[in-house]
This record gives C-alpha cells, structure tokens and sequence, in this order.
C-alpha cells in the first residue's frame, strides 16, 4: 500500500505521470500534415462494452448445437510405467460417447514442431497422450467425451489406470545426476538445451587481472502464467466437407492452424480457426498442448459433433505449463569503483517434461540480453553458457518475458556487487549505464542498442521515488529497528524480428460508406489492440476512429501473423498498421485529387474529408464519395488508378528492437511476522512513442504485479515425489487488489525507427519486477548481514533468513 | 418463500423456480448442478465466468436476493424462489451503463475481460453498502475476486470514481 | 471440476432434519452455507451420497440475549455477525473476528455452524468460540443436548457432533461492558485461512486482570485456548505484564502443523508474537478501572 507516512513524495495520479521527450501533435483542419489525433490519447477501450456487460464470447461461451463434452485422465504419478489401463467401465457409462487412449489417438504420423522453432529444432519427443509410460503427473491418458462435462468427470473416475511406479527427476540435481533415470529414455540424456559460448581469447584473464571478482548464485522458483481464462477448444471435424472448425482461446487463429494443417497431415485450408475473447495467458496458450492436439484429433475420429473440453483450473495449475524455476551464477570483475570489467554467466532452466515451444528453453535469449544496460568492457568481456533440464514434471511453457532470469540475477548481482564494495546501488548502476551518448551501442553480447535510455529512466525512477530522502528515512527507521528496504532494477527489453516473427501484416478495406475495416493477424488477449491499432490507422488515414473498426482472430478473415505475443504488436503490427494505411491514404488521396482538380501533395484528409490544404473552406471531398468512385464509378477514376479502396501491406520488423524501464520500489518488513510491505513502487520507462499511455500504464502494471506475486505469494511446488501440492486457488496464491501497491509511472519518449517510433513493453513489468523486490527485501535485511539470494519470498521464509542472519551475527560474536 | 420440504435423488433432475435479471424462469436441473453453470448452460447467461469453481477467484459472482456470492458454491436448487441478478441484468443496452460499469471503462479497469462481470458485481454490491469507502476499505472489498491482467490499478480507480460518481446522485 | 451425484434434501424444520440425518445415516453431510463444503465437492475430495441442506430450516437462524449469553442460530451467516448491532454490542470478539472470514462474498453465504462443524483449525470462529466457552447445542433425533467448546472439538475437522445430529445454536457468555477484546492474525493474503492467530478477552478491576479469554487460530489439530496462561494471568497487574513473555508460554507446548505456507516454528514464533499483540491491544480496550 502506498503510504504518505514516511513523508515521501505524493503518489502522482495517472494524468500527471512525467513524460520526457514526448511531442504534443497539435493540427487544425488542412493546416499541417498527419496530425496525431488518436495516437498518444488516453482513450478509452473499444473492447470494454461487451466485456463489462458480460456480452463478450470466450471459448466456453460456445455451446453449438450437439456439443459433447470432454474430461481427462491423468497421470497422479510422476514416472512409471503403465501396466494396465481399463477403459471397459467408462465407456458403457450412460452419456458416454467415446473413451480414447493413446492406441487410438497417436499415431506415428504426427508432427509437433512449432513454426516458431521450425522443423529442424530439437524439440521434445512429441506424443498426444501417455501410452507406455508416464512422465509427469497431470499427464493425460485418455479423454472421456460424454454429453456433459459433469458426465466426462463421472466417466473418467471408472478409468482404471495401473501404473508400476518408478524414480522421478525431480530438481536440478537428480536431473543432473550421474546415471541418472531419463525423464525421456529416448534421449542419451536429460539435457534438453546447451548454450555454449565459443571460447573468447583473453577472457580469463580479465578475471586474473581484475581488482575485484565476486561470485554468486540465485535461485528463482516455479511460479506460473494462470490467466483467470483456463484453456479451452471447440472442435468440429465436418466429415462431409472434411474441414476442421477450431476455436480456442489462444494467442492467434494462424500458428494453430498452420500447426494442426502438419500435425494432421492436411491442408491449411482444410482448417478453420477462430478465436473470439480470450481471458488472458501471459504466454501460456501462445503454443496449442498436449490436450488441444488430443481434442482435436478426438473430434476428427468421432466426426460431426463437435467436442468442447474447457481446462479446469487444477488441470490448469497442475498441467497447464509451468515457468520460471531456473538458476543462474554470475560472476563478475570489477574496479574499485564497482565498473563493470568482465562477467560470465552460467544459466540452468528446468523445462519439466513436456515443454511448449521446441524444448522449453530461453536461455539463447537470455544469453543475448544478458548485459542490459551496462558498458561492461565491450564486446568479449561477457560469456554466457546454459544449460536446459527435463524433469519429471509439468512442462514449461513462454511466460512474460521467458528469458527473464538473466534480469534477475544481473540485477541482484548489481545489488550485491555494490554492498560488497560499498557503494550504493543507485550509484553502482550509474557508473555502469550506457548514456544516450554513446547511442548506437554495441553490447557484449553484440546485440547494437540505437534508441534505448536506460540512464534517463534510472534517473528519473530515483527522483520520483525520492531515493536520496528514502535512504535518509531508512536511516532513522533502522536506528528504530525497523527493516526497510529500497530496491533497483535497471533493464532492457528486446522484442524479436525473426523467423516467423519479423512480420505483421494489415489489410484494410473502405466501405462504400467510408467506414474502415482493417484486418490483421494478431490474437489480442487484453492488450487492446482494437483500440490502439484503431488509433494508429485512423491518424495515418485521417479519419474518425469511430468510423475504424479492427478484425482478428479469424484465419479466413485475417493476414497470417505468429499471434500477439513477445511485445511485438506495438512496433511490429504497429508498423504493419502505419504501413497499410499510409498507402491507403496515398491512394484515397490520389482520387481525391483527382476530384478537387488539386495536386495529390496538396490535398490532405482529415476527419474523413479531404480538402485542399492551405485553403480553409475551399472545396472538399469525404471518404465515402471517394469510395463511391472507387467502387461504383470506376470510370470516373484518375487514369492509371486501380478500382476500390482495399490494400495490404506486410511489415517487416527489424531483426531486433529495443525499449527499456527501471524499476524502484521501497518496502518494510515487520521483523516478527516476516510480512513485507510494499510502501511505493515507481515504473520509468521508455518505450517510444505510447500509442495509449493508459494501455501502456496496464500492461506495466499488470506485469509488475505478477512479479509481487512470483516473488511474494506464488509458488508452484513439487514433493520429492514429483507430486505438485499447490494444485487450487486455495494453495496457489494469486495476489489481490489488498497485496499490491499504487503504482507510479513516468514516461521517458525515445521513439524508435519502426514506423510511429513505438516500441514493445508488454513483457518488461514482469522482467524487472522479481530482481527490484528481492533487492529491497536483501536492503532492507542488509543490517543483519542476510543473504538473499533466492525465492519464494514468503513470511516463513523471510523469517529464516533473519534468524539465520542472527544466528550467524551470534556465532560471530565472541563471548 | 412458503415452506418447503424438497427430496431428490442423485442423478435425477429437479425443476427450480427463480427469478433471473427480473424474468421469472424454470429449470430443471441435477441436484448438483452449480448455479453457475446452470445460469451459462441452462439460461444460456454466459457473462457469469468460471475462473477456478473452487470459490476462491470471484469471476463467477452473481447477486443471490442482493447478496455478492460466488455462484460456484451454490448449487441451482439452492436458488429455488431466489432473484439472481447476473451481469446481463445490469444494463439494457450499451447506453444504460452503471456508473460502475462506466468507471470500469473509464479507468482501464479491465484488459482480458475475463474477470469483469465478477468484479463489477462485486463492487455494486460492495458500493451499495458502503457508498463512501477508504483506500483500506475498498481493497478490502475487491480482495475477493482475482485479476491477472490490470495488476488492479484501473479497478482501484475505477471503485474511487464510481463512488463518488454515486455520491454526487 | 464438478461435484458428483449426490441426493439433495431440504428439510422444513429440525425435526424433519434430524429424522433425514439418522435416517441417512453415514451418506449424509449437512450443507449450510458451502463455503468450505462446496469446494472441498467441486475437487471431489468430499462426495457425500446425500447432502442435507439447511438453509431452509425454520428457526435456525438469528441471534437473541438469553440469561446472559448471546444465542446465535446455526445458520446466522457471517455478515449478521459482522454487521448485526445485538453481536458487537453482546459479544464484541464475535463481531470482530468475523470480518477476518475470507471475503465479503464468503461472509454473505458462510454461516456460523457451517465454520464451527467444520472446525478448521486455522478458522477464525473456532478459536473465538473455544475462547470464550462458548456452549453447542446439538439436536437429534431424541432431543438436543448441549456441549461445551472444549468438547465439541475433537480433533482435525472432527467435532462431537453425531451423524444423526444437527448444531441448531452457540450460546456465547456476554462479559460485562468495559471488557477488551481482539483479533490479531497472520494470512498470507489478505482473507486467506491465519498462518497463525490470537483472539483475546480481558477484564481490569482496580488495574489487575480480572477476567482472560485467550484463544490460538491455527497452532494445533483443534481450536485451542491458553488456559495455563489466563490461570497465571488472572489477579496479575495488567501494566506490569510482559506480553512477549506471555505469548511464548502461550504457544509453549503447541505443536502447530506444517503445510507449504508456513512451517511449525513460523507459527509457533509468529503466534507467540500474535498473543502479545492481541492481548495488548485488549487491554488498552479495557476499562482499568
């Protein structure tokens, strides 16, 4: 909770958060060019209407007429071999309609690589349901349809499944072990990734020579997406037409389709997906799992009913996908002023046993935004290796930024470095920031940084929390006895432009009454793209944008695009929709000018009517007479003009883009309960141009407080069984509106090359926020001499590590 | 509400009487058919979510004679003779928001939507018996349904701003 | 996650409820407010055969004064608790712990005799009731009886409760004005069942305790109260006390149990800290005179 008792600097409402840098487009009727009339607002969402009176259309909303209903068997052991599995009882259930297990449902055939990773990747030994063995539990046997869910469940209790229980790799260390149990007896081993680093002459000794080295290591626990929408699917195999009608709740309609067209062997055209509201996934259902694939290869053997199967929410903790427990240790060599002079990295991930996409493992990314916003000593002065684990446990899937480790370590790495040496870590991070100056700049990692401003956000996020007074206050509370704690975190976000994701793509189409349609690839799950695509087209067009109107989420309707996910859409369907509509604008105002008897360059459109600029209350055309000519009175067109007013355009991203963000946040701990209070939590980013600052400020947001609950209250965990034991909403802790502080937001406005200079963010929040909170709580426990070097955070926790510390501090002291 | 003595076997369904958004309507249903599932299924009122059925995220509340409950923890029988209003009930048509659902949308209140129809029940109810509430209070109030998606800040917001819209009436 | 098949029965009145309970048998589990019972069916972790719904027995709800004690109906939902004037006027540590129920969706629906059968340890009512002696009254099929706090919690969610017996009403002692009384405890969210919790009565005369109430939320198997410590404080001089060395003995002996939110010592330590300040908080509420 935010709290003025401390006497810090007053929580500043959204409206009157900084912005630096930004350009306030001001334009009357045919006085300028493209005036930002939408762009930079904070408007309200087009998408709200239907949402808040319950007219939205999520997945389970779809009820077509004959649907059967879908429950699974799963595995409650976490490796071992299936000795029996009875299904005799479940089918002769009365409303059962099929009982299916991997005999009739695998089939050698199949396909399971991703079009992000490609065919070539390394993935995970790919299988619909378990037939000889299991390997986690939650893993799905069999699927039960039946003419109700509560029918499926019943039918699904009859499932006798006999399984001859086995050892499982649980953890880092047996994964690793020698000789130990493979979580797939079809690989030599249990490591699923290795990220070598090439060996770079002189490395070593720039430890050898270094000042000062320190080694550490940090943990990160398993902690998950858990969208308030679990998964979902209808399928329908039609038998006549042999087409495939599939709506899920996902990340986009184009990877399912393209994925189910090579798992199936058939056409893309032989399948048709749709997405209507999705409730959220945070990476989670960016890839199609084990259950869709099983439902809708279900639905193709049943044929012409269409089979429903909605995750429940223990399915959902249990066997959804998993993220985040990794590993990492980080050594540095510094001068006597904390500079950053070399530094390696070695990174181990657990993927479980099933991973989504490829074989689970981010650590390729993490490699390369490992340096962040540091010089280091240029390039060759940071290694990066890493490892990638199977487990005998749930699988891992993308969440938020999935390569976020590297961010929590070096951040904590920051913090610990700076206390070694005696330096703060506001002061640590300055002498090691990369400044607008040196802009472009080449990381160690070779990644080239043009337009990021991580020093200004640094800045700025110490001014507004006021981090001078802070320590002064913390100071006196410490005198007091009272624990409290400011924590740092400086970062750079990357957003991808490779492989099948370097593209977006925008049709748009005028109606002949002037109203635009625009259709994109993209599958928005919260993140408002009707609004904000809205806004970027009807600027670049010059129309109202009431009079736009977007279209996703049908793969026959929409361009093909990787789904929305990894903060691409502001820069990349951002750039897709600013490319579409400039070239409609040029061919709206090539009729216009036509019909003004003006110079194309001379005529300008705004609010849907084009004019002649410089002459206010000359003569004017609107939209919908230029789309009239276009469509109706095609001889009445400029010669050489194409008929109709509908263009495409596919954009094509830079191979990578950057935005930046530094997180501040202050805490207290109450020392005999080991509660931690989040007394104000500031967010400085940068992502370029905001499109919606209000959009923006929620996706920070939201991000952040899904690390409040990663580091504080939420904590996937495994028995030494392999048995998960938080498997409902009672044990997982999801935090609510009474765990989470106001945040406050300043903007700093770089903007970037892409077109609009907008840049992704979507993922930063939850990137930064883990490494800013665990560093508060190591300040604030810094008195005691506390380590603080891993997660979960919860009270218990927090209080062995005091008593740890005091302990120590008791041994230490001679008596 | 006369007296009643209602006796049903397992398995075998029920007719229930209720009153839903004003309508009065019949349903015949399994004894442990949730009311939640049997306002999406059986009254086809879909805007009632199921975030997790165990009573714990609130995307299913629903107002049982005025009262904010989780509808995944009462069983329709349970509801025999009961108004239920549901998210549909709120508003006619997109120009006849609440002053809640108009603050939702004002203040970013919401992104995937999902957990909406629970928290803007919640809050009518919430706000209807405390049209004045503190900082403490209000999070108090909202502490019963879980968003993944806003980190709650537009819902903060949008609470503070509803109630004194409200207060202004 | 659906409950299974279950027959559903709502009987009129105790009478008729009491006749279902002993004639169901074992198959039967009394459904009042389902806070805790619904879920536990939806995870179908409890599948009772048959489910006798309280809700609509006449007479079990309501609270009333009677012979100085306040009467509260099995189905008085937590709302009533928190909210009815009669409650926080006759017994203050009702009113108090109720609000620390979950959330106010919960409160809405949960009853009192709902928490109480269930007898979570970790629950608020629980330890309120043990605190304060409160008295259960049981119906069955041949009359009711009455049974004190200390043996109506039997142990993990067991109470005396018979299979063909209904809890129609707790009667709890109304101390006399000018008695302090609270709540302190430990979720790990806000609503969330207490890691560990105390709930504190106490009366001054003439700046000595004359009269403690100390119950511990969430340290054993059962509610349970730190009778050793009220002895030991009784007739003792309330600013003289020192609390952190009266919560210690208060959870001295407990054995708290152990789960992926916290670990034994965490309640233990935490719940000595708990007592201390509930009953520091208690006793600036009492009147010293």
């Amino acid at each position: 909770m935010s709290t003025d008792s401390l006497g810090t600097e007053p929580a500043r409402t959204a409206r009157e958060n900084p912005v630096v840098g930004a350009n306030g487009d001001q334009a009357g009727p045919f006085g300028g060019a493209t005036a930002a009339r939408w762009v930079g607002r904070r408007m309200p969402r087009r998408e709200d209407a239907r949402l808040i009176t319950g007219r939205g259309r999520y997945v389970d909303d779809l009820n077509p007429p004959g649907t059967v209903h879908v429950a699974f068997v799963r595995s409650t052991v976490a490796r071992g071999r299936i000795v029996g599995l009875d299904v005799d009882a479940a089918r002769e259930m009365p409303g059962v309609v099929a009982v299916l297990t991997a005999a009739e449902v695998n089939s050698p055939s199949h396909q399971f690589w991703q079009t992000m990773t490609g065919p070539q990747s390394v993935g995970t030994p790919g299988r619909v349901l378990a037939d000889t063995d299991v390997r986690y539990v939650g893993e799905p046997i069999a699927l039960v349809v039946a003419e109700s869910r509560y029918l499926a469940e019943d039918a699904a209790e009859l499932v006798d499944v006999d399984i001859d229980v086995e050892d499982p790799v649980v953890g880092f260390a047996a994964a690793l072990a020698e000789g130990a149990p493979r979580v797939h007896p079809e690989l030599a081993d249990n490591i699923a990734e290795e990220v070598p680093t090439a060996d770079i002459p002189g490395f070593e000794e720039r430890f050898d020579t270094a000042p000062h080295v320190f080694t550490e290591t940090f943990d990160q626990h398993r902690y998950l997406c858990v969208p308030m929408e679990t998964r979902g699917v209808v399928a329908r195999w039609d038998p006549w037409t042999r087409r495939l009608e599939l709506t899920l709740s996902g990340q986009g309609v184009h990877e399912p389709r393209l994925f189910y067209s090579r798992m199936l062997g058939i056409p893309e055209d032989a399948i048709h997906v749709t997405m209507g509201d999705v409730g959220g996934s945070f990476g989670q259902k960016m890839f199609p799992m084990r259950e869709e694939h099983a439902v809708v290869i279900a639905s193709r053997l049943i044929g012409g009913r269409p089979l429903k199967w909605i995750e429940d929410r223990a399915e959902n903790l249990i066997g959804g996908g998993h993220a985040r427990e990794e590993r990492i240790e980080i050594m540095v060599a510094t001068d006597d002023r904390g500079v950053l002079l070399a530094g390696r990295a070695d990174h181990l991930e657990d993927v479980g046993a099933y991973p989504y996409p490829g074989n689970g493992s981010a650590a390729g990314s993490a490699a390369g935004m490992f340096p962040g916003p540091y010089r280091w000593a240029g390039p060759g002065s940071v290694k990066y290796t890493g490892r990638a684990v199977y487990t005998n446990t749930c699988g891992r899937c993308a969440y938020r930024g999935p390569w976020m480790m590297e961010t929590t370590g070096r951040e904590q790495m920051m913090d610990v470095v700076a206390r070694k040496l005696g330096i703060d870590p506001l002061e640590m991070r300055r002498r090691n920031v990369i400044s607008r100056e040196e802009l472009p700049f080449t990381s160690p990692s070779t990644l080239v940084y043009e337009t990021i401003s991580p020093a200004e956000t640094l800045e700025q996020a110490a001014e507004l929390i006021g981090y001078g007074r802070f320590r002064r206050e913390q100071e006196e509370a410490r005198a007091q006895g009272r624990l409290l704690g400011v924590g740092l975190s400086l970062y750079v976000e990357p957003q991808f432009g490779f492989g099948n994701l370097s593209t977006e793509a925008a049709t748009i189409r005028v109606e002949p009454s002037g109203k635009v349609n625009v259709s994109m690839g993209t599958g928005s799950h919260g993140q408002s793209v009707e609004t904000t695509m809205a806004q970027v087209v009807a600027d670049e067009l010059g129309v109202p944008i009431d009079d736009v109107r977007i279209v996703q989420g049908d793969s026959a309707a929409t361009p093909y695009g990787p789904g929305t996910g990894g903060s691409r859409t502001g820069a990349v369907a951002g750039g897709a929709a600013h490319a579409a509509a400039a070239l409609m604008r040029e061919r709206v105002l090539g009729i216009a000018a036509h019909m003004l008897e003006a110079s194309p360059s001379d005529v300008e459109m705004v609010d849907a009517v084009v004019g002649v600029r410089g002459v206010p209350g000359g003569p004017t055309v609107t939209l919908a007479e230029i789309a009239g000519l276009a469509y109706f009175d095609t001889d009445a067109l400029p010669p050489g003009s194409e008929p109709g007013l509908e263009v495409s355009r596919r954009y094509k991203a830079p191979l990578f883009m950057f935005s930046n963000a530094c997180h501040a946040v202050t805490i207290e701990i109450d020392r005999e309960t080991g509660k931690v209070d989040i007394l104000r939590y500031v967010v400085s980013e940068d992502c370029g141009n905001m499109i919606n600052p209000m959009v923006v400020e929620g996706q920070i947001a939201g991000g952040v407080v899904q690390g409040i609950g990663g580091v504080f209250y939420e904590h996937m965990i495994y028995d030494s069984d392999g048995n998960p034991t938080t498997t409902t909403f009672m044990d997982y802790l999801v935090p609510t509106a009474a765990e989470v502080p106001d945040l406050e937001y300043g903007h700093v406005v770089t903007p970037s090359t892409t077109p609009g200079g907008h840049k992704g963010l979507g993922e930063g929040g939850a990137i930064a926020s883990p490494a800013a909170l665990v560093n508060a709580v190591r300040d604030a426990l810094a008195p005691l001499g506390a380590t603080v070097n891993g997660q979960s955070l919860s009270p218990d926790r927090i209080l062995e590590i005091i008593e740890a510390a005091e302990s120590a501090t008791a041994d230490e002291t001679p008596s | 509400m006369a007296e009643i003595t209602a006796t049903q076997d397992a398995g075998t369904e029920m007719e229930v009487a209720l009153t839903v958004n004003g309508e009065a309507r019949r349903v015949r249903v399994e004894p442990r058919k949730t009311l939640a599932d049997t306002l999406r299924e059986d009254l086809g009122l879909t805007g009632t979510h199921l975030g997790c059925e165990h009573g714990v995220c609130g995307a299913c509340t629903v107002l049982l004679d005025g009262a904010a409950v989780r509808a995944c923890l009462v069983f329709a029988v349970q509801a025999e003779g009961a108004e239920v209003t549901t998210i549909e009930g709120l508003a006619a048509d997109a120009d006849s928001l609440t002053a809640v659902q108009r603050a939702f949308r004002e203040h970013h209140g919401l992104q995937c939507g999902f957990c909406t129809p629970g928290f803007v029940l919640s809050v009518t109810a919430f706000l209807r018996d405390n049209p004045a509430p503190g900082e403490e209070e209000i999070r108090d109030g909202l502490s019963g349904n879980l968003c993944r998606c806003t980190g709650y800040q537009g819902i903060i917001r949008a609470v503070k701003a509803a109630a004194e819209e409200m207060g202004r009436r | 996650m659906k409950p299974a098949p279950f027959g559903y029965h709502a009987p009129a009145d105790v009478a008729e409820a009491t006749a279902l309970l002993s004639e169901l048998g074992d198959d039967a589990k009394v459904l009042a407010g389902g806070q805790s019972l619904v879920p536990m069916m939806a995870l179908r972790l409890a599948r009772p055969e048959q489910v006798v719904d309280v809700n609509r027995v006449a007479g079990l709800g309501g609270v009333r004064r009677e012979n100085g004690t306040l009467v509260v109906g099995a189905t008085t939902r937590h709302v009533a608790l928190e909210r009815d004037p009669v409650v926080a006027a006759a017994v203050p540590l009702l009113a108090r712990a109720a609000p620390y129920i979950g959330h106010f969706q919960i409160r809405n629906r949960g009853t009192l005799g709902g928490s109480l059968a269930h007898a979570d340890a970790a629950a608020e009512l629980p330890a309120v009731a043990r605190a304060l002696d409160a008295e259960f009254e049981l119906a069955g099929p041949d009359g009711t009886r009455r049974v004190a706090a200390a043996a109506f919690f039997r142990t993990l969610f067991t109470t005396a409760l018979e299979p063909d017996e209904l809890l129609v009403a707790v009667r709890f002692p109304i101390w006399r004005p000018r008695s302090g009384f609270a709540v302190a405890e430990v979720a790990r969210r806000h609503g969330d069942f207490a890691l560990a919790g105390a709930v504190c009565g106490v009366q001054v005369d003439a700046g000595r305790i004359s009269r403690v109430a100390i119950g511990l939320i969430g340290m054993g198997s059962v509610p349970l109260r730190a009778e050793a410590v009220e002895r030991s404080l009784t007739g003792s001089e309330a600013a003289a006390l020192d609390l952190d060395d009266v919560g210690a003995q208060a959870v001295a002996g407990t054995d708290p149990p152990s789960d992926v939110h916290a670990g034994t010592h965490y309640r233990a330590k935490v719940g000595a800290a708990l007592v201390a300040r509930a009953l520091s908080t208690a006793l600036k509420e009492a009147d010293h005179g």
